[in-house]
């Protein structure tokens, strides 16, 4: 029987997740995990105390399920009405995994059958990123480019648009984001010369509410009388053109393959572009607007309400895609909305989200490329010696084209007020050469190879002070740390290497608490919810692949160094500490 | 050197070369034309060089036979010897060696001097110059103008548009070999170095159409790779410069229609750019305004419907070694493909 | 003696010159194997009832270095880099392995150029006409060290990725391997 101090204390500690939640600005169904990234704030951040820094090491596999591929599993295991929901990497099968159900044998799989063409024109790995749980329907994306919307009891087809072309090397990786009844989804396609959107259909009908290119004219960017960019050198007509040789604005990239937060009191969604097409630098002299920044635009109509450049005129693919985690903390002894951007370039960004104004901008890996962000201006200074140029080839670049992070995406704790950033230490060796622009092949032009960074750890998982600025603490790994990272209330943060260990850290001090070897390599985002049972769980794909992990998903020869884009000399020896193979695992404590 | 040039100069030199080699001084492709003061300057420099060495060379020859026939006249070699042993003619002759390496001297390093100045001149770097882009291909040139706005930049191939009395600078480099660029009424050589950026600067004088040729050889069609330079008065030029921004005119009949279809579903699609199309590669000449061009590759061919036909069907007939291939095409769409290549002015 | 040694000296400089000839020989004008050549070769080992060796046509050329090295020009300028990097492999499968999915034979590789393959390979017939399509073949041949090193090409004045074709070791090609995953 429950007495008065038990329902004071389940009463008050109700009120303070409410709390915390909403101090983030997200939203939250109850204690499962419908999305992703979590929440509307991109937090990733669990709520559930069960499992914390001093029970952590009895974790225990509770169950696993095997996917039968073989390439890399980049999703997160979403859970909706006590359901797993799975997208695979091609063909992008959606599974559903009772989780009533001892073992969890299939409600449904729901079969996408993707074009198998698709398989050539995605860069790096034919992955996705996840399914997304809305309103009794679940939505993802698949490889040959169509959006698809299934019920969630039953495994039904509801609608299915076909939004991307692969003939013109357009495919979709990402895990589409509701808000406000409408689903988001963007293309991918940076290294075939495609040019990017972000598309908003209606939940119910799948019918396109608007459409937001990321180059072009104003009035295909949805640029329009709201738009207030904070820099100077993003106002002015037509810059999605200006900024471009005659034409190239129509192969430029920007393609939106990350992920989309959102702040329903600003009513803003916000999100990055990619890099812009060609890599090589020299066919494409200017700004290159709209490519490599962060849109903030308002959710109904998709208008453009700011945007910030990155990478201006973007030399390293830069892509600008990651994760925008929002969150309202104090700076200076003011409270500022603001959010946190971990970018490919090294630099982590806070933004303040109503105004697209840089607060600070650090490094958090050894960067050598930019050597500061001109604040009053926002632009980085690029050096010198290190800008790629046809005929030249350019040693140690740093960070290399994967970034200080790629798309691997953080978590925040409203408790630690720490960022926890899963990412590499990674340079390269480049050559530009001129690209040739053929429609469905590669559009890249450079020949790169790369190599560990200072110190030979190709990995990093490290806590960032977002207020201050600064690193907190750093774990050195072997290989990249490619899979997502998860905190959770208990002060504990989850994260995978791409050898398979499924780590929990002490999310203050950075140390390791548990690991465990899955079956493969772990590039996939981890998640955590309460079980039918009333046990918190936390559940993670297995399964090497992606970008960096092509040299065994893909078979790769790493006598070439150049192979899977300049990874193959780096990761020579991955297949020794892992072969492929998909599942997923699912831990609770005994 | 340069600022002291002057018209009656120049109209002497015409006249001097005019006797000398009629066909050179009227020529498009004559450093004995030259078409700006930077060419000039050059041209002056080499009509002295061989002013110079004429006089010389007629008063080394005339000492010389006039030496060999005095001799003669001398009678015995006994007598000419005893006559040359005596003191006097001694010293007279150091002082005549002595005088004529004095004078040769002094030629020398005058020549030298006009050398060195006529260098330097051209050595100046102007600031305020239209930059251009042109890189060297087997067997081609790739022509990019430069513009602080982007989207103002024209790629054509194989000739220049350039204003009359504005300085042009060209930056150089090549994609494979090393070329090497000269406009003999513009300028003289310079390299294009691959991996390397050389700068030569074109100043005209007066509108008129001039040939470049390629002058370091690069391989089977050397020969053949012309670059055509066309100095215009500065409202031409803008002219020309606006209408290689638009996009490539749209096909206006069936004809051309289908010869875009064909265009889009061949090997062209591969290698050339028509802006405006869905061809967008660029390891072969721009073609988007190919029909405002009056000759086709580079130079080898004026441009007519049926040379681009000819040209299409068998490029190795023309220019063996050339990286185009045969493409093997249907007559009738061989004849579409040309009639809509043909429009794109 | 001497004369002898003479003798062998013609004979070897004779021979030396005739090698030299088709290395270096330039055919503009080609029209090598047809495709209707092509179409006989088979990408099964099995045939019903009694088995007939089919090998599809040679390679024009395996032995023409000016055509190998064309090959490698063409394998960049098509975007067969993009895909296939050096031979390592990326979004395509490496090249420089042992391993041919779609068969080895310069028959087989002509045909996976021209036609695709379903799992990613695009369909380049049309588009690359066939002599340049045999020029390919030769090179990507070279990628895995199966011409003579006097042809395969050398060090490329580029960022060093892997050995040149010329002195890497050869992969003698298996008969087959796994095509990707489906469900």
């Amino acid at each position: 029987m429950r007495t008065p101090s038990t329902l004071l204390l389940i009463f008050v500690s109700t009120v303070v997740t409410a709390l915390a939640a909403a101090q983030t600005g997200g939203t939250r169904s109850g204690e499962q995990w419908p999305t992703p990234a979590g929440d509307a704030a991109n937090t990733r951040f669990s709520s559930l105390t069960d499992i914390n820094s001093s029970n952590v090491d009895k974790l225990q596999v509770r169950f696993t399920f095997s996917t039968g591929l073989t390439h890399g599993h980049e999703a997160a295991p979403i859970v909706s009405g006590n359901t797993m929901y799975i997208v695979t990497p091609f063909p992008n099968a959606l599974l559903a995994l009772p989780l009533e159900d001892s073992g969890a044998p299939l409600r449904f799989k729901y079969q996408s059958n993707p074009s198998s063409s698709s398989q050539g024109v995605a860069c790096c790995d034919t992955i996705n990123r996840g399914a997304t749980y809305s309103n009794g329907r679940v939505f993802f994306n698949t490889l040959d480019g169509q959006t698809v919307a299934v019920d969630a009891a039953t495994g039904a087809e509801i609608w299915r648009v076909h939004l991307a072309d692969i003939k013109r090397g357009e495919t979709m990786t990402m895990a589409p984001f509701v808000a406000k009844g409408k689903v988001l989804v963007g293309n991918s396609g940076g290294e075939f010369g495609v040019r990017g959107w972000l598309t908003a259909l209606d939940e119910k009908s799948g019918q396109q509410v608007w459409r937001a290119y990321s180059t072009g004219s104003d009035r295909d960017v949805l640029i329009g009388a709201d738009f207030k960019p904070f820099y100077a050198g993003d106002r002015g007509q037509d810059l999605g053109i200006r900024t471009w040789p005659p034409g190239a604005w129509q192969r430029g990239g920007g393609t939106v393959w990350g992920w989309i937060s959102y702040d329903p009191d600003l009513n803003l969604i916000f999100y990055g572009t990619g890099n812009p097409g060609p890599w090589n630098p020299d066919q494409r002299p200017g700004d290159n607007k709209w490519t490599a920044g962060i849109f903030a635009r308002d959710v109904d109509t998709g208008a453009a309400k700011w945007f910030y450049q990155m990478s201006p005129h973007d030399l390293y693919d830069y892509d600008g895609v990651n994760e925008n985690v929002l969150m309202d903390i104090d700076i200076g002894g003011k409270p500022r909305k603001v959010l946190a951007h971990p970018d490919r370039n090294g630099y982590l960004y806070v933004i303040d989200r109503a105004t697209g104004e840089v607060i600070s901008a650090n490094p958090f890996v050894h960067v050598n490329t930019i050597d500061k962000i001109d604040l009053p201006t926002g632009r980085p200074h690029y050096v010198p010696e290190k800008k790629p140029t046809v005929g030249h080839v350019v040693r140690d670049i740093c960070p290399h084209a994967a970034g200080g992070k790629d798309w691997q995406p953080s978590a925040y704790s409203p408790m630690t007020h720490f960022l926890y950033i899963p990412h590499q230490n990674m340079c390269q060796d480049e050559e530009a050469v001129p690209a040739n622009y053929i429609a469905g092949t590669p559009y890249v032009g450079a020949n790169v190879k790369m190599h560990a960074g200072e110190g030979g750890n190709r990995g990093v998982f490290s806590a960032w002070d977002v207020a201050n600025g600064k690193s907190v603490w750093e774990i050195a790994e072997k290989f990249p740390v490619w899979s997502g990272a998860l905190v959770t209330a208990g002060n504990v943060a989850f994260y995978g290497t791409m050898d398979g260990w499924f780590k929990a850290v002490d999310a203050r001090t950075g140390r390791l608490l548990w690991q465990f070897k899955t079956g493969s390599g772990i590039v996939g985002q981890p998640v955590s919810y309460r079980g039918p049972d009333g046990k918190q769980y936390v559940a993670i794909l297995s399964g090497v692949g992606g970008w960096a992990g092509a040299v065994v998903s893909g078979d790769l020869d790493p006598q070439d160094a150049s192979a899977g884009n300049g990874w193959g000399g780096a990761m020579a020896d991955l297949p020794q500490y892992t072969q492929k193979g998909g599942a997923v695992y699912v831990f609770a404590l005994p | 050197m340069m600022g002291r040039l002057s018209n009656a100069r120049f109209r002497w030199l015409a006249v001097g070369c005019a006797l000398l080699a009629p066909p050179g001084c009227s020529s498009n492709h004559a450093a004995m034309n030259p078409a700006g003061p930077r060419a000039r300057s050059i041209a002056e420099l080499m009509l002295g060089f061989v002013s110079v060495s004429t006089v010389v060379y007629l008063i080394v020859s005339a000492v010389l036979v006039w030496a060999i026939a005095r001799r003669r006249r001398a009678g015995t070699s006994d007598d000419w010897l005893q006559r040359g042993s005596s003191e006097q003619s001694n010293v007279r002759s150091r002082q005549v060696i002595s005088w004529a390496t004095a004078l040769t001297v002094l030629i020398l390093l005058t020549l030298a001097l006009c050398d060195y100045f006529v260098m330097h001149g051209l050595s100046s770097r102007p600031t305020d110059s239209l930059r251009i882009l042109v890189t060297g291909h087997q067997y081609w040139w790739e022509v990019e103008y430069d513009d602080p706005d982007p989207s103002r930049r024209v790629r054509t191939a194989n000739e220049l548009h350039i204003p009359v009395g504005k300085p042009v600078e060209l930056v150089l480099t090549s994609q494979d070999v090393i070329h090497s660029m000269w406009m003999p009424n513009l300028s003289g050589k310079k390299d294009l170095i691959p991996g390397h950026q050389n700068t030569e600067v074109l100043l005209a004088d007066r509108p008129g159409t001039f040939s470049g040729q390629c002058a370091e050889f690069c391989g089977l069609q050397h020969a053949k790779m012309r670059l055509m330079v066309y100095a215009e008065p500065p409202k031409q030029f803008a002219a020309w410069k606006q209408a290689q921004l638009q996009d490539a005119r749209n096909p206006s009949n069936d004809i051309q229609r289908h010869g875009l279809e064909v265009f889009e579903s061949s090997t062209c699609i591969l290698c050339h750019t028509i802006q405006g199309t869905q061809a967008a590669a660029t390891v072969a000449p721009d073609l988007t305004h190919l029909a405002s061009r009056t000759t086709i590759a580079a130079g080898a061919l004026p441009n007519t419907q049926s040379n681009l036909a000819s040209w299409i069907l068998a490029p190795h007939r023309f220019k063996p070694g050339v990286q185009m291939p045969a493409t093997q095409l249907q007559p009738d769409d061989l004849a579409a493909l040309a009639a809509y290549l043909a429009s794109l002015k | 003696m001497s004369s002898r040694f003479l003798e062998l000296a013609v004979v070897a400089l004779i021979a030396l010159t005739l090698l030299g000839c088709e290395r270096e020989s330039r055919r503009f004008s080609d029209s090598p194997a047809t495709p209707r050549g092509v179409q006989t070769i088979r990408q099964s080992e099995l045939q019903p009832g009694s088995s007939i060796p089919t090998s599809g046509p040679p390679s024009p050329y395996d032995d023409n270095a000016y055509a190998v090295s064309q090959g490698k020009q063409l394998f960049e300028w098509f975007n067969c880099k993009g895909c296939h990097a050096d031979g390592g492999g990326s979004i395509g499968p490496a090249l420089m392995d042992e391993k041919w999915i779609y068969g080895s034979a310069p028959a087989n590789i002509y045909a996976t150029i021209v036609e695709g393959r379903p799992n990613g390979m695009p369909s380049f017939r049309d588009k690359i006409p066939p002599q340049q399509v045999w020029q390919l073949v030769a090179y990507v041949r070279s990628l895995s060290g199966q011409l003579r090193k006097d042809v395969e090409p050398s060090r490329a004045d580029h960022l060093f990725t892997r050995k040149s074709e010329s002195s890497s070791p050869k992969s003698a090609p298996v008969s087959s391997s796994a095509p990707r995953d489906t469900q």
